[in-house]
This record gives C-alpha cells, structure tokens and sequence, in this order.
C-alpha cells in the first residue's frame, strides 16, 4: 500500500468535491437544514416533555449523520468516476483496490468530521445542545463505531454496484436510510415491537444510539454497549470486506466492472 | 515540431535503474492461449501474440470480435479464463501494479473525471504514477499536444479532439513502454483524426513506446502499424505486415479508359475469360490478377484500342479484412 496512491485519490476526492455542487448539498446543505428543523422540533420537545427526552432528535440526528456521510462518501465517491467512464482509467493505473477503498473510506472520515464538525456548533450555539455533555470517550467510542457500521455497509454496497452495474445506484445513497429505524437512531429501542428489536440489537449503531440517550444524563461509558457495539462491527466489517473481495472479483470475470462505463 | 517533447531522454537513457529489463528483452508483452468465456460464449479463443520493443501492433477485427475484450484482459480489469499475460517478462496477474507502472492506455471509450479540469485530471494521474516532478511533466506534455491553454477547463467542457489529446496526455504521462490504445480516434472527424495519429507517431520516434492499436480504420493501420493482427470471433485469423496482408490477395482492378469500339474490347476480355463491368462505354473497370495487368493492356492495344488513361486500385487492406471477415483467408 502507498501512501501516494491514497493521497492522489484524496486529492481527486478533493477536486470533484469543490466543483461539485450535488456533494456540497447531499452533505454538508443536508446536515445543515437537517440540523435545523430537528433542532427547533428538539426545542419545542424540550418545553413539552422532559428535558433529555426532547433532545433525543437532536442527539440522534447528529449522531446518524456519522453514519450517513461516510457511507454516502464511500458508496457514491465511486459512482462520480463511473459516471465519467473514469473507473478503469484509475485501475489502469498501478493503484490497488485496497488503496483506492482505503482513500475512500478516509475521504469519507475527512468529510464526516467537517460536517460533523459544522452540525455539532450549530446545534451547541443555535439550540444549545453541546455534544460533549456525552463525555469525550463516549463520544470517540460512538463515532468509531457508528464510522466503522458506515464502511461496512459502503463496501457491501460499493461491491454491489461494481457487480450489478448503475442499475442499482440509487441504493448509493438510499439504502442506508432503511437502518435508521431499525436502530431506534430517534427514539428508544423499548419503543419498536419485540420482533424488530431482535433486529436492533444484532446492528451496532443500536447500541451506540441507547448508549448516547443514557450519556444524556449520565457521562459514564456503557461498556458492555460499547463492548457489543464493537464485537458485532467487526463482524460486519469483516463480513463487508469479504462481500466486497468476492463482488468486485465477479465484476472483473463477468466484464461488468468494465462494461459499467460502457 | 514540439521541441520540447522531443527532448525527452532517449529510451536507453530513461531510468535505466528502475527499468532494468528495459534494454535486454525484446518482448515487452507477450500473450499466450488467452482464452475468456462469457458463461458459453467464448469471446477470446486461444489467443496468442507478442509485443516486440518499439512496434506497434495493430489489432483489427469487425464488431464483436474480441479485441476490446483482450485489451481488458492485458490491462486486468476483466479476468481470463485461462491464458497467460506477460509484460516486461513478469507473469501480469502476480506483478500487477510493477506491470501497470510500465504501461498506459489511451481509449474513445473511456474519459476523464469530467466535472474537474484537465490540470486536476493529470495531477491526479500523475501522482498514482508516482511522478517526482508532475507539474513541469504535464506542463510539458501540455506544450507538446498543444492544449497548454486548457489545463484549467473542465474536461466536460472540452471538444472530442481536445478530449482524446488530453487521454493521450494521460496515457503518456508515466513515460509508459507499451501503450494499449483501443480506437482512439473513433469519435474524431477526418481532421483531427488525422492530426492525432501525427501526433501518436511523433510521439513514437520521440520516445521509442512500443503500442497495441485497436481500430476499425484501415488506413489508420496501414499508417502506423508495423504489424496486424486479426482477429474475428475471438481468434486469430491473420498476422502479418499490412503489405504482407495485402499480397494475400492476388486479384487488382484495372480500369481503363479507351478510345474505340466497345465490342472489340469486350470480346478480347471474353476470349481472356477476364471478369468485367463498363461503367459508361469508354471505360471498362477488369478485376483481374497484378500479373495478368501488362498483357491486357499490350493485348488492348493490339486490337487498336487506344487506351487514354490506365487506373490499377491494388488490394487494400480493407479487402483483407472484408475477405477473411466473410471467411475467405482463414490462416488456419
């Protein structure tokens, strides 16, 4: 692995993200409107019910946003080279796979930690909700792992599209919506019914989203979340990583990879 | 012409260090028994071929007959189903990204990232080749394809002609030995179709690359191939030099333009069983062989046809292609 190799893909990343305004939206406007209109409903919760259950949107919206932006910039950062037919022109060159989706997922963490960066102030000055009333470890632990579920289902899904082709792209960016109830991002897991709880609790950011309700009024670090949150990314990544081996392998002995530029 | 480009290092003198097969191996690529199977339908059927040093090697066949599919093969993003790649004497699939370093493709079918600019473009590029000095390398390149004034245009906003010159840019950049080029001038007019292939063999004698050229235009590769293979569902047919290919076919057109009696002419070709059309009635168009050429005009002229103009259309190798297209000169 070089170094090089990634920082070129970075730079690329870099370049297509300043010229474009669909990412400038997708992300960052997003994050923004999002953590405004969840903001004032998080305000008006505030009066009506107790305090920390109010904040549940708020908390919950900044938070899935970790999750939203590095999955989207891994998925879609490869769909902007296969729309301009330029997929195969980087694999031409003498880059690996491992180095291009390792830049991808660090782009992904770049643009994450800006938006994240941006969401957290607007909602500390604007709704006075501080994020680090979790507590800095929490908030690692939640943001590593909440990162790590993102890359996951961005290599499951990137494997996907270099297997099916552009068919499929909408579930780039759609796809990981369908994790949002089912890991209670905005309400407690008590709430779902027995059945999909189950599912819940076999998906990490459950546990990283009950953790950081909790942390709302008490900072200590839930280990055993924590500890259950990690295992079962591991899992998953490793689960994704081998997906994404065996799926891209297929697109090159099909000729997909090749023909999703034709 | 583009002093600047022929002032790159001389093939010898290019980092021999980091090279260091470059000047004792004849064959930069070698291909054998590649064969790729699309579940039952085998698009490449034991191909087999080399790439000598400074050649270029023109891969011709119609639609489908599994020249893009080899070239994907040669450049790893599709998978054989068996067969052996070898560049620069290492086997492609356990020395990929050393293999990939060395070399470079040009194509009309791929672009460039489109919505960022040519310069971002080449940057990008330039540092997954590992370039030390990118800017003064592009900038150069720049100069020489004559597109100076476009590295801060979006690639999308650039014409087919100024798109395939900043591929070539691309393609040239790592100071590549082989070039893989699949039909780089399908989207051009004649013009610039024509300043490209100018552009291809100056690029050529500057730097000594040796290429594998995909096209579907004959006179593109009569032009710059020193070599042409054929292929046509998958294999092989024909492999030789394009005058080598041409002399395959034996037959020419002669067509002459006379001044007499038009049943005199006729019954001279009938008694020498020749095949022939008049096009209008001074002028008879004979398909015949190159030998044969002499004696019908010395013979027409003995039968006191005065012949005013001789036109011989030899072989192109647009016919050798539509011949063994239609199956007609199988080597095997």
């Amino acid at each position: 692995m070089r170094i090089e190799r990634i920082a070129a893909i970075l730079l690329q990343e870099l370049f297509i993200t300043k010229r474009s305004l669909e990412v400038i939206v997708d992300l960052f406007f997003m994050s923004l409107m999002t953590v405004i209109v969840f903001g004032f409903v998080s305000r008006f919760l505030v009066g009506a019910l107790n305090a920390n259950t109010g904040l549940y949107l708020i908390l919950g919206m900044v938070l899935w946003e970790v999750v939203r932006v590095n999955q989207y910039s891994l998925s879609v950062g490869s769909l902007w080279n296969i729309w301009s037919r330029n997929l195969s022109n980087m694999f031409i060159a003498p880059l690996s796979v491992t180095e291009y989706v390792a830049a991808q997922m660090l782009s992904g963490l770049i643009k994450t930690f800006i938006t994240f960066g941006m969401i957290c102030a607007i909602a500390a000055y604007g709704f006075h909700f501080n994020i680090l009333r979790l507590g800095l470890l929490n908030l690692v632990l939640f943001f590593a792992n909440l990162t790590v579920f993102a890359w996951a289902v961005g290599l499951a899904l990137l494997g996907v599209i270099f297997l099916a082709g552009t068919r499929i792209q909408a579930l780039a960016w759609g796809f990981i919506f369908l994790f949002q109830p089912l890991t209670a991002a905005f309400y407690p897991v008590s709430v779902l019914p027995p059945a999909l709880r189950q599912i819940a609790y076999a998906l990490p950011p459950t546990f990283v989203f009950e953790a950081a309700r909790q942390a709302l009024s008490r900072s200590a670090v839930n280990w055993p979340y924590a500890a259950a949150a990690s295992a079962e990314n591991l899992a998953y990544f490793a689960a994704a990583v081998l997906a994404f081996n065996l799926m891209f392998a297929r697109s090159r002995k099909t000729g997909q990879f090749a023909r999703n530029e034709g | 012409m583009r002093s600047n480009m022929l002032e790159a290092p001389s093939v010898e003198a290019r980092a021999p260090a980091s090279h260091p097969e470059r000047v004792s191996a004849d064959a930069i690529l070698e291909v054998s028994g590649l064969v790729k199977d699309f579940g039952r339908f085998r698009a490449v059927d034991k191909v087999s071929f080399t790439v000598p040093r400074g050649k270029i090697i023109g891969l011709l066949g119609p639609n489908g007959a599994g020249k893009t599919t080899t070239i994907h093969m040669l450049l790893g993003i599709i998978t054989p189903t068996s067969g052996r790649i070898t560049y620069f004497g290492k086997e492609f699939f356990s020395h990929r990204q050393a293999c990939l370093a060395r070399i470079n493709y040009a194509s009309s079918f791929n672009t460039l990232q489109g919505r960022i600019s040519v310069w971002e473009n080449l940057l990008v590029f330039a540092h997954l080749y590992g370039l030390k000095r990118a800017g003064a390398r592009i900038k150069e390149l720049a100069a020489y394809f004559e597109i100076s004034g476009l590295l801060d245009t979006r690639y999308w906003n650039l014409s087919a002609g100024q798109k395939t010159r900043v591929n070539l840019i691309k393609a040239l950049l790592n100071d590549p030995e082989l070039i893989l080029m699949d039909e780089p001038t399908a989207s051009l007019d004649p013009d610039i179709a024509d300043k490209t292939l100018s552009l291809i063999e100056e690029a050529r004698r500057a730097s000594a690359v040796s290429m594998l050229y995909t096209s579907h235009k004959m006179d593109e590769v009569n032009r710059i191939c020193d070599e042409v293979i054929i292929l046509d569902r998958g294999q092989i047919v024909a492999q030789d030099t394009p005058l080598g290919l041409t002399k395959r076919i034996q037959t020419a057109q002669l067509k002459l333009t006379f001044d007499g009696d038009r049943h005199i002419v006729e019954a001279f070709l009938v008694e020498r069983r020749q095949t022939y059309r008049f096009p209008h009635p001074y002028a008879v168009s004979i398909d015949t062989t190159e030998k044969l050429i002499p004696s019908l005009i010395f013979g027409l002229s003995e039968q006191g046809i005065w012949i005013t103009d001789i036109e011989v259309k030899k072989p192109t190798l647009e016919d050798v292609f539509l011949q063994i297209a239609r199956g007609g000169d199988h080597e095997d």
